[in-house]
């Protein structure tokens, strides 16, 4: 199954994904107007860091989705096919029940509505926005081998190169 | 295979789910004595507030049963289970053989236990029917009282004020909230609930209800006397068990259940408010009555029912909500005071609050008010039971975020993973 994956060695805390998410989740969907937006949309994913390394962090998509279970609207749901973790805008009722259980601090109650939002994997993009604008190559979307295997490659360059 | 459900609301059905992550031929019933689909019972405040009509509140529609395979039998409760014969007798005298079954029939909420209380216009706040006729009352009823100053009796009496009655919350502890966060956390709860126009009253009980057929009034236990028309009680819940009586299927406070969820007779399980798991953080046995471990323990007792094997970790106090835009978190040992550290800030004029409580380097429970982002990290280091001696100050800052406790938590499940220079797959937490 196809995910979103970090090489922690990358990042250089660009935040240019936490942009390309808050544009993808606009109303008008380029920056130029996103910018101006009220409430601001809501970027998805967040750089934080740790000591010196930064690293971009968004939903998981656990295998024990605690905020599924935590949700007392039904607005979560585990999808049968890919296992991913979604959420139905529309049944939120702003408990923040989920921002109480997410290991990850990564769901966040806001923006228009004021519900509770977290990634939802861009389903309808080829590559998630956040991937593609990552100008490092920190962010990778693919099958964990093909990760695991890319990241291999370019520590034996580096580690080649001296 | 045949599994039997009784009950169909947060463990019944994610039971089914679990069921059928596993097995999908046997054969699932479900039997609950509400006439409904399965509802979000939380929600009954935003039915009750009118934000929400019943057709809102189903967790699944009626497909989902057929897909499912599920039948259902619905407005009908267990009266008896029969574990040598592996059977249960339901209200009419009919008896449902299993082949596992699943005890998730919940709870239902405690009375007052004083005179008058069965007069027209006194209410538990527990389920659909409840609030339907709770909002059929407010038509007439200019003002109510709500005895308890827990969850349920505040969310009750949140939505009435929202609909313009007027609200006065009498509890006979020196605070609300006493059993779901600490006395400073409850005070500022409070006072914001006052500010918005809820009037509480503190160290008083009800004597007795007045009124011929509907009530009118109450004689409080200090002898005063309050009009209203309109009561609710949120005296808490008990487990809905007494049909197990004689039928062997050990019971304590709840139905005793262990690792798996498993009773003391094979192929009977029991998850929801009526089960007695483990405390996360202590190991004690205890029923924390929440949607969250409902679900999780469905989950995991459906995936045990159908032959996989899952533990459960057990359960943790954990609540989440939000008054007139004042959102705060409780979770974990919040009130517990031996042997404990607490580090804590609070801005009372913005109605801001942070309690960690730690025991022996690790984090045992959280308060947080009016700001509660990112509270889910807390969870995660009270889950893990991990030593954040070290951090202790930095948790108290609004920055907190994953990158401070990764390294700590490190080993979580997850599928980001990244590899260090030296090569060492690293598993994000």
């Amino acid at each position: 199954m196809k995910r979103i994956f970090v090489d922690i060695e990358r990042c250089l805390s660009c935040r240019s994904c936490e942009i390309a998410c808050g544009v993808k989740h606009s109303e008008s969907k380029t920056l130029f107007k996103a910018i101006k937006e009220d409430p601001l949309p809501l970027p998805r994913i967040r750089v934080t860091s740790q000591q010196e390394k930064a690293f971009p962090i968004q939903c998981r998509h656990c295998p024990e989705p605690y905020c599924l279970y935590a949700c007392i609207a039904g607005a979560i749901r585990r999808d049968k096919e890919t296992g991913l973790i979604l959420t139905d805008e529309n049944k939120c009722v702003h408990c923040y029940s989920c921002v109480m259980v997410c290991p990850y601090g990564v769901i966040r109650v806001g923006g228009k509505g004021e519900v509770a939002v977290k990634c939802d994997f861009c389903q309808d993009e080829e590559i998630p926005p956040c991937v593609e604008a990552c100008p490092t190559g920190a962010l990778f979307f693919g099958e964990r081998e093909e990760f695991l295997k890319i990241v291999e490659e370019r520590r034996n360059a580096l580690s080649h190169s001296g | 295979m045949h599994y039997l459900i009784l009950g169909n609301c947060a463990a019944a059905l994610n039971a089914v789910e679990g069921i059928r992550s596993v097995d999908e031929e046997g054969e699932i019933t479900i039997i609950s004595k509400e006439p409904y689909l399965a509802y979000a019972r939380c929600l009954i405040t935003n039915y009750l507030l009118g934000t929400h009509e019943e057709k809102d509140l189903w967790l699944r529609d009626e497909e989902f049963y057929e897909n499912s395979g599920v039948n259902l039998v619905l407005g009908k409760s267990a009266v008896k289970v029969f574990p040598e014969e592996k059977k249960v007798e339901i209200e009419g005298g009919k008896r449902i053989s299993y082949d596992r079954l699943l005890i998730a029939t919940g709870s239902s909420p405690k009375k007052l236990g004083v005179e008058g209380e069965e007069k027209e216009g006194v209410f538990g706040f527990r389920t659909l029917d409840d609030a339907k006729k709770i909002r059929e009352r407010t038509k007439k009823a200019e003002k109510v009282l709500v005895f308890g100053g827990g969850l349920i009796g505040l969310k009750a009496g949140y939505a009435l004020k929202k609909k313009g009655l007027e609200v006065e919350v009498i509890v006979k502890s020196p605070c609300i909230l006493s059993r779901v966060v600490n006395p400073e956390a409850g005070k500022l709860i409070s006072r914001w609930l006052e500010e918005n126009g809820i009037k509480i009253r503190t160290g008083l009980g009800p004597e007795k209800i007045i009124g011929n057929k509907e009530v009118e009034g109450v004689i409080l236990d200090n002898g005063e006397k309050t009009k209203c028309e309109l009561i609710i009680v949120g005296k808490g819940v008990s487990p809905n068990l007494s049909f197990l009586e004689g039928s062997g299927i050990k019971t304590h406070w709840g139905v005793v259940v262990d690792d798996h969820l498993a009773t003391n007779f094979s192929g009977i399980y029991a998850a929801g408010d009526v089960a007695e798991t483990k405390d996360l953080i202590t190991g004690e046995p205890t029923i924390n009555a929440l949607w969250s471990a409902a679900q999780e323990q469905g989950w995991v007792a459906g995936i045990n029912m159908a032959g996989e094997e899952k533990v459960y970790p057990g359960s943790l106090s954990a609540n989440a909500t939000e008054f007139f835009g004042l959102p705060f978190i409780s979770m974990g040992r919040v009130r517990e005071k031996e042997n404990v550290e607490i580090k804590e800030k609070i801005d009372e004029e913005r109605f801001l609050y942070k309690r960690l409580i730690f025991k022996e380097g690790r984090l045992i429970g959280t308060v947080m008010v009016g700001n509660v982002a990112k509270a889910g990290i807390y969870m995660a280091l009270i889950r893990r039971k991990v030593n954040v001696e070290h951090i202790k100050d930095e948790l108290l800052e609004d920055w907190v975020d994953a990158g401070l406790v990764r390294g700590i938590i490190e080993g979580e499940e997850g599928f980001r993973e990244s590899i260090s220079p030296e090569g060492k797959i690293i598993k994000f937490a």
